[in-house]
């Protein structure tokens, strides 16, 4: 059954079926938002916040909209009101030196969790935009398509854009090596 | 293409589309070659390559037991309450409040129509009633009236196009047919008592006035009205008006015949 049937069957009164939803994307949704916040267990309350939306507004859903790009434009509303309610921008209090800390675990070997953390400081020092543009593609690995379907652009936009983000990366990712 | 005449940020696109595998063969060889020669070219190459790789090798994140934890109990409160908005929805569909409905709304209309036309009836019963009282109080006044002859006439005639006739307006046609210095009008009462005689007092009245009656024009009409009447009780009656020495030949002749018709 695709997401879109389960989420019409959700919308139709069967809430049962948003448990399959929740099994299919919750860590899909969880992973965006830890990226985008840097703070695991504020994601694990964004996430939560994300299927209650979704379920609370169920009729809001349009059929024929991609479930994946709905709950995703829920997701980015969601992470955008957390921060506006907060009246910060994720880059003016985001400690990039504590970052890592909130996001790896310990138990990992040195050597990946030392590419770990340079990666997720270098990730913190871009704009939010090319964050969120790098966690959709690159590490969520969606199609250009879907993401100028969530971000409402263009895919050529998309494209040029990620290949910005992807060279900002590289140089903050390099600084920050020599240090 | 000429990968020396463009610039490093349109080069360093050209590299990540290459590390992704994304360009045709014809780009990539030309980006190997420019690789091979450009020193700084392929220094970026190899850090984009290492950002790439490390982003490729981010692992996922899990999400804690509480996360599941909480959305189930989430989903279990919502589906009770959505399954208490669908009891009333089920047990009372809209369907049924509108026929609710639209039956009130016949059954009060009907009530409300009932009574307006109940209201109506008893509204125009009222205004005949009054108009008939406003009729009988001048009909009265026209019979009791002493210096007009033609004005008691004219009361009678209003009592004869009455359908019926109450104690009163009987007493009055009574006193008329009896007491009246006016023969015409006498005879009138009577006319106007006969057509009531169905009813019992007024026949009682119509057979007292035979014994007592002493205008001869007035004794024949009654008479006659007894005839048609059939009233065989006047028998005795008529015999003594026949036996009356007094009684003039006309009245007793059609005494007379009535006792033939009768007896």
């Amino acid at each position: 059954m695709t997401d879109e049937m389960i989420m019409e069957a959700v919308k139709n009164g069967d809430l049962q079926q948003a448990s399959l939803l929740f099994e299919r994307y919750n860590k899909r949704i969880y992973n965006f938002l830890a990226r985008m916040t840097m703070d695991r267990a504020l994601a694990e309350d964004l996430t939560q916040n994300v299927f209650l939306r979704i379920i609370k507004y169920r009729n809001s859903y349009r059929e024929g909209l991609r479930f994946q790009s709905w709950i995703y434009q829920v997701a980015r509303n969601i992470f955008s009101d957390h921060y506006q309610m907060h009246k910060n921008r994720f880059s003016d209090f985001v400690d990039v030196e504590k970052i890592s800390e909130h996001i790896t675990e310990r138990n990992e070997s040195e050597a990946l969790e030392e590419q770990e953390k340079l990666l997720e400081r270098s990730m913190a020092m871009l704009s939010q935009e090319q964050r969120e543009l790098l966690v959709l593609t690159r590490f969520q690995h969606m199609k250009y398509e879907d993401v100028a379907v969530i971000m409402d652009t263009t895919v050529a936009n998309i494209k040029v854009k990620v290949h910005r983000a992807i060279a900002k990366l590289r140089e903050h990712y390099f600084e920050l090596e020599k240090i | 293409m000429n990968l020396l005449s463009m610039d490093s940020e349109k080069l360093e696109m050209l590299l990540i589309d290459y590390i992704d595998g994304k360009l045709t063969e014809a780009e990539r060889q030309q980006v190997e070659q420019e690789l091979v020669r450009n020193e700084k070219a392929f220094r970026v190459y190899e850090q984009l390559k290492e950002v790439i790789h490390a982003i490729d090798k981010a692992k996922k994140l899990e999400p804690s037991h509480e996360l599941k934890k909480q959305f189930d109990e989430f989903l279990a409160t919502e589906i009770k309450a959505s399954k208490k908005e669908a009891k009333t929805i089920h047990f009372q569909p809209a369907f049924y409040r509108v026929a609710a409905a639209v039956a009130l709304l016949i059954i009060g209309g009907g009530i409300g129509f009932w009574i307006s036309k109940n209201n109506d009836q008893q509204q125009r019963l009222a205004v005949i009633e009054a108009e008939l009282r406003a009729t009988k109080t001048t009909m009265m006044g026209l019979m009791d009236n002493q210096q007009s002859a033609s004005q008691r006439l004219q009361g009678i005639n209003v009592a004869l196009t009455m359908g019926s006739a109450d104690d009163e307006v009987v007493k009055a046609l009574v006193k008329r047919m009896n007491e009246d210095p006016n023969t015409n009008v006498r005879l009138a009462a009577l006319d106007a008592l006969s057509k009531f005689h169905t009813e019992p007092q007024v026949r009682k009245v119509l057979l007292d006035a035979l014994s007592t009656q002493k205008d001869p024009m007035v004794q024949i009409a009654l008479i006659q009205l007894m005839v048609k009447m059939k009233e065989k009780s006047v028998v005795n009656d008529l015999q003594k008006i026949v036996d009356d020495s007094e009684s003039m030949k006309a009245v007793k002749d059609e005494a007379y015949s009535g006792l033939l018709i009768l007896s």
